[in-house]
């Protein structure tokens, strides 16, 4: 999918932006602390797939 | 202890129902769409293509279809909006949702996609001019989180369009009930081996809120100007409201 249209995509719950991660090809809530995959050229935005962020983990500015 | 909700005419508690939908969709996903032409003898065509024209969706709008499962509005939003428009795929449901995506791929459509659950929409406030629905809101846990989040993500002036399973003209009730508690799980048994997907089906749609139980739900959520048209005596309504 086309990165211009996954910047559409908001936190399901706090409605904020997500940083796209090209290479772990995950959506990142910097608020939520959560990563939302992207599978199969599929973004998935539900809380109950997302990986809570390591405590030390950084998120690059894509 | 977790609140109580429908699946069909069983009772289960809140947090299963969406699973157990779940499971109803993964398992139906591959002959859905054949389900659907026999199961309404083709007329489902008939109910979305009145949806799609009746919806006043114009060259380079944005619409959000919600619960786009197998992609048929999808298809029928992008012919309507055009390249220069913008038209998002979702469903709560991954086997759904690839067969729908893989389905207008190779139609010559590449419509942006999420897998999102209605009631937590991930789109920005005040982005889409029409939000769809058709034949999901009934299995949404609760309608009116669902009703709300997409009145969030229309523009003001933006439309929703409900399309669903309603309460049919009462003399044509005991044929109804015959068609949809003997015909329609046979039919599952015999196309898709799966007799109990489809009880849930004629289950789910006895317990939905009739036309104007959803047109009071729409206004109570913040809908104006909410209106319904029923189509075929009322086995389907189309229920249209618009966010001021």
């Amino acid at each position: 999918m086309d990165s211009k249209l996954l910047e559409i995509l908001v936190c399901p719950l706090c409605k904020g932006p997500l940083l796209f991660q090209k290479n772990s090809q995950e959506l990142i809530c910097k608020a939520d602390r959560l990563a939302f995959p992207i599978r199969d050229g599929i973004p998935v935005m539900l809380e109950s797939d997302a990986r809570p962020l390591a405590d030390d983990e950084n998120v690059s500015q894509a | 202890m977790d609140k109580q909700t429908h699946f069909g005419f069983q009772t289960v508690e809140e947090s299963q129902k969406a699973r157990k939908v779940a499971e109803v969709f993964h398992s139906v996903a591959q002959k859905y769409d054949v389900m659907n032409d026999v199961m309404s003898a083709g007329i489902h065509r008939v109910w979305k293509k009145f949806t799609l024209e009746t919806s006043g969706v114009r060259r380079g709008q944005r619409v959000l279809d919600i619960a786009g499962g197998t992609g048929d509005l999808s298809r029928g939003w992008r012919e309507r909006v055009g390249a220069e428009g913008e038209v998002w795929l979702t469903d709560i449901n991954s086997s759904m949702l690839t067969v729908g995506r893989d389905r207008l791929l190779d139609e010559g459509y590449a419509l942006p996609v999420a897998l999102c659950d209605a009631e937590k929409l991930p789109f920005p406030d005040h982005y889409f001019d029409c939000v769809s629905v058709a034949f999901g809101l009934r299995n949404m846990t609760h309608k009116e989180v669902a009703l709300a989040e997409m009145l969030r993500v229309l523009k003001p002036g933006g439309k929703v369009l409900v399309l669903e399973f309603s309460k049919v003209w009462k003399p044509l009730t005991p044929f109804y009930d015959l068609y949809s508690f003997k015909a329609l799980p046979l039919m599952g048994k015999w196309i898709t081996d799966d007799p109990e997907s489809y009880r849930y089906l004629a289950e789910s749609i006895r317990m939905h809120p009739d036309q104007a139980t959803l047109k009071a739900m729409m206004e109570e959520v913040g809908f104006v100007r909410v209106d319904y048209h029923n189509l075929s005596a009322g086995v389907v309504a189309l229920h249209k409201g618009y966010k001021l």
